[in-house]
């Protein structure tokens, strides 16, 4: 596989999520600025329409103070005038007149913080009073015949004007103290409404923000994934690749060791052989006394022999003919004594009958392994004794060499020889299990399965 | 004269025309058919009713020992020399059951052909020395190793006598006459002897005594 579409997808991805990173953030900063502009200006909207109102009633209090100050001092004036019972300059005309400063007061209390037209207003009514006053004050030179005759005129004159006008200043400023709450709580809505629109364009604004996360991340997750995928894909092709190789590899070395060893046996040996045959017959030619020719066959005899023999142990290695010609069983008898020929190692077998049509790959499998086993055991192993044992029966077969050699610690070493028979009973579809210590000996068993090794031929 | 009547199989044209030219030199052998392999080897035994046959153990289609098993199958009385180039055991004893009463090595088979044809003619069993040998070698050696004792010493004189012409080829009666017993009796020392050797069979049987070096 080339390795630069596996590549580059990871560098892209790197970007995305920095993009991804990105954006999330700046939703998040996004929003938490604009809740904390809505909560501030909450709050100032709060405090500014509290103020309006306070001052409004403010305004308004003030007003009634002066209007109600008013009242009593201008009825009382009215009273005192108009009484039956005259009394010059009592106690009455000094309350008239504390009633009087005490309305001045009220007006001088009234609040200072409103337009340049309802301090006007406010003033007039000061004047007016202030005339009022003035004009009352004037009355008390008054005689009580003139006084009887001047009074109704006096408050036809001046006290019901002064009252009327007042009374519509008043009203003015309440007016306008009216008007400007008006105006100041439609400045409160309009800042509302301000908020309200800006409060709703960050709600489009996340909710667009967040749609486009959304794409982006599904957008990631499903190439992470088809990335994921596609690489799973090509690790199992090449693991199947791989073992399909390897399958192929023992099948062809196999099929390659039968076939040279066939060559060697059957055409190279039995040519030597005839020849042997044919010297024999040759030297029974050679009258008697012709012992230079008698010899000389002799030696080409001997050397035809050994050639024989060196043939037929090679033909042997590679593939025993016992196997083919005689079954499992005896070949595994005949490699068990053949070890036992060439090594200090004794080897007994323990074989169930197999049956005739026990499938090639399995015979050829269980045959490497043993022999596979005993040449660890007898040269590794340095063993005395080993056991081979084979239990049949139609479902599987089971293969245990054992042996009583030094052991190795199978976690930390494990050659080729091994990783071969592990290979070979794996591809067969078959359980492998070594065990084994130092000083402990080496055991070696494998479960065979028949259904299936008859299913894959 | 009458001559032995002989078939040969053996899938290589080079050795059978060798060791049919060895045979004929022989005046009492006569060499009657040749097979190329296992199958014609039964039908020419069939069909020509020789009296003894040389048969190669590896050949195609069918094997000797497959081919040696269906011809005593049809004539138990047909004496059949393997010729083999192994000399280990289990061809030997394969052989055996098959029926086979001659095995001989290929490299050795020129010396000793015509000694092994005329053995198992007249009904005697015939190994090449060489296996004989290896035979002998194994047994000694497993015997050495493991340090168990050689059950033939159990045998009592008689058992060891019974065996011996067991293994040359004699049947109960024959040995009964010749050592003037019942066939009784010489049928409950076989069985004595086969037990305590621990054999089961006449190739069993055979293949001991010749391990054993009692038989050549």
């Amino acid at each position: 596989m080339d390795q630069s579409p596996l590549r580059a997808p990871v560098e892209h991805g790197k970007k995305l999520r920095w993009l991804l990173l990105g954006t999330f953030g700046g939703m998040l900063l996004l929003m938490s600025v604009a809740g904390i502009d809505a909560l501030r200006s909450l709050r100032r909207l709060h405090q500014v329409s509290h103020e309006v109102a306070k001052r409004y009633s403010a305004h308004n209090q003030a007003l009634q103070t002066v209007l109600v100050c008013f009242h009593v001092y201008d009825q009382g004036m009215e009273q005192y005038l108009l009484a039956d019972v005259f009394v010059a300059s009592g106690p009455q005309r000094v309350m008239i007149a504390s009633r009087g400063s005490e309305v001045l007061t009220a007006i001088h209390d009234y609040p200072r913080d409103s337009g340049n037209e309802e301090q006007s207003l406010v003033t007039q009514i000061d004047q007016a009073v202030q005339a009022e006053e003035s004009a009352f004050d004037n009355t008390q030179a008054w005689s009580s015949g003139e006084r009887k005759r001047r009074a109704y005129l006096f408050v036809e004159e001046k006290i019901l004007p002064t009252r009327t006008h007042v009374m519509a200043l008043a009203s003015a400023i309440s007016r306008l103290n009216d008007q400007r709450l008006a105006a100041e709580n439609d400045a409160v809505a309009t800042e509302f409404l301000g908020l309200q629109t800006r409060l709703s364009r960050l709600v489009v604004t996340t909710l667009l923000a967040g749609l486009v996360l959304s794409l982006a991340a599904g957008y990631y997750i499903l190439r992470l994934e088809q990335n994921g995928r596609r690489r799973f894909l090509a690790l199992e092709r090449s693991r199947q690749e791989l073992e399909s190789l390897s399958q192929r590899l023992v099948e062809v070395q196999e099929a390659e060791r039968l076939s040279i060893s066939r060559e060697l046996h059957d055409e190279v040996g039995q040519t030597l052989g005839a020849l042997l045959v044919d010297l024999g017959q040759l030297s029974n030619l050679v009258p008697a006394g012709d012992t230079l020719v008698k010899d000389q066959i002799a030696r080409i005899k001997t050397a035809g022999e050994s050639a024989v023999r060196s043939i037929r142990d090679m033909a042997l290695l590679l593939r025993p003919p016992m196997l083919d010609d005689l079954g499992l069983v005896p070949a595994l008898e005949w490699q068990a004594r053949e070890t036992s020929r060439r090594s200090d190692m004794e080897v007994d077998v323990h074989a169930d009958e197999m049956p005739a049509n026990l499938p090639d790959q399995v015979k050829t499998g269980i045959y490497r392994l043993v022999q596979e086993a005993l040449q660890n055991a007898a040269t590794h192993a340095h063993a005395k004794t080993a056991k081979v044992s084979v239990q049949y029966n139609p479902q599987r077969v089971e293969v245990e060499i054992s042996d009583d050699g030094i052991g190795f610690q199978p976690d930390r070493t494990r050659g080729m020889g091994i990783l071969g028979m592990e290979e070979r009973v794996r591809q067969l579809g078959g359980s492998f299990d070594l065990q084994s210590g130092p000083g402990k000996g080496t055991t070696v068993h494998a479960v065979l399965p028949l259904s299936t090794a008859k299913d894959a031929i | 004269m009458r001559r032995t009547r002989i078939l040969l199989a053996d899938d290589h044209q080079l050795m059978r025309s060798g060791v049919r030219l060895m045979l004929e030199r022989e005046p009492d052998l006569t060499v009657v058919g040749e097979a190329a392999d296992g199958r014609e080897a039964v039908a020419l035994a069939k069909s020509l009713k020789p009296e003894v046959v040389v048969m190669d153990i590896g050949m195609p289609n069918l094997n000797g020992i497959e081919a040696a098993l269906q011809m005593t199958q049809e004539s138990p009385e047909l004496a059949i020399v393997m010729v083999s180039m192994h000399s280990d055991e289990s061809y030997v004893l394969r052989a055996l059951k098959a029926g086979a009463r001659g095995y001989l090595l290929k490299d050795s088979a020129e010396a000793d052909l015509i000694k092994a044809v005329h053995a198992v003619a007249g009904g005697k069993s015939f190994f090449s020395p060489a296996v004989s040998k290896l035979l002998l070698d194994d047994y000694v050696r497993k015997l050495k190793r493991s340090g168990t004792e050689d059950a033939y010493d159990l045998l009592t004189p008689r058992e060891r006598e019974i065996l011996q012409l067991i293994a040359e080829g004699k049947s109960n009666k024959d040995i009964a006459n010749l050592l003037n017993l019942s066939v009784y009796t010489v049928e409950s020392h076989r069985s004595n002897l086969m037990e305590k050797l621990n054999l089961r069979g006449l190739p069993e049987l055979i293949l001991y005594a010749v391990r054993r070096g009692i038989i050549a």
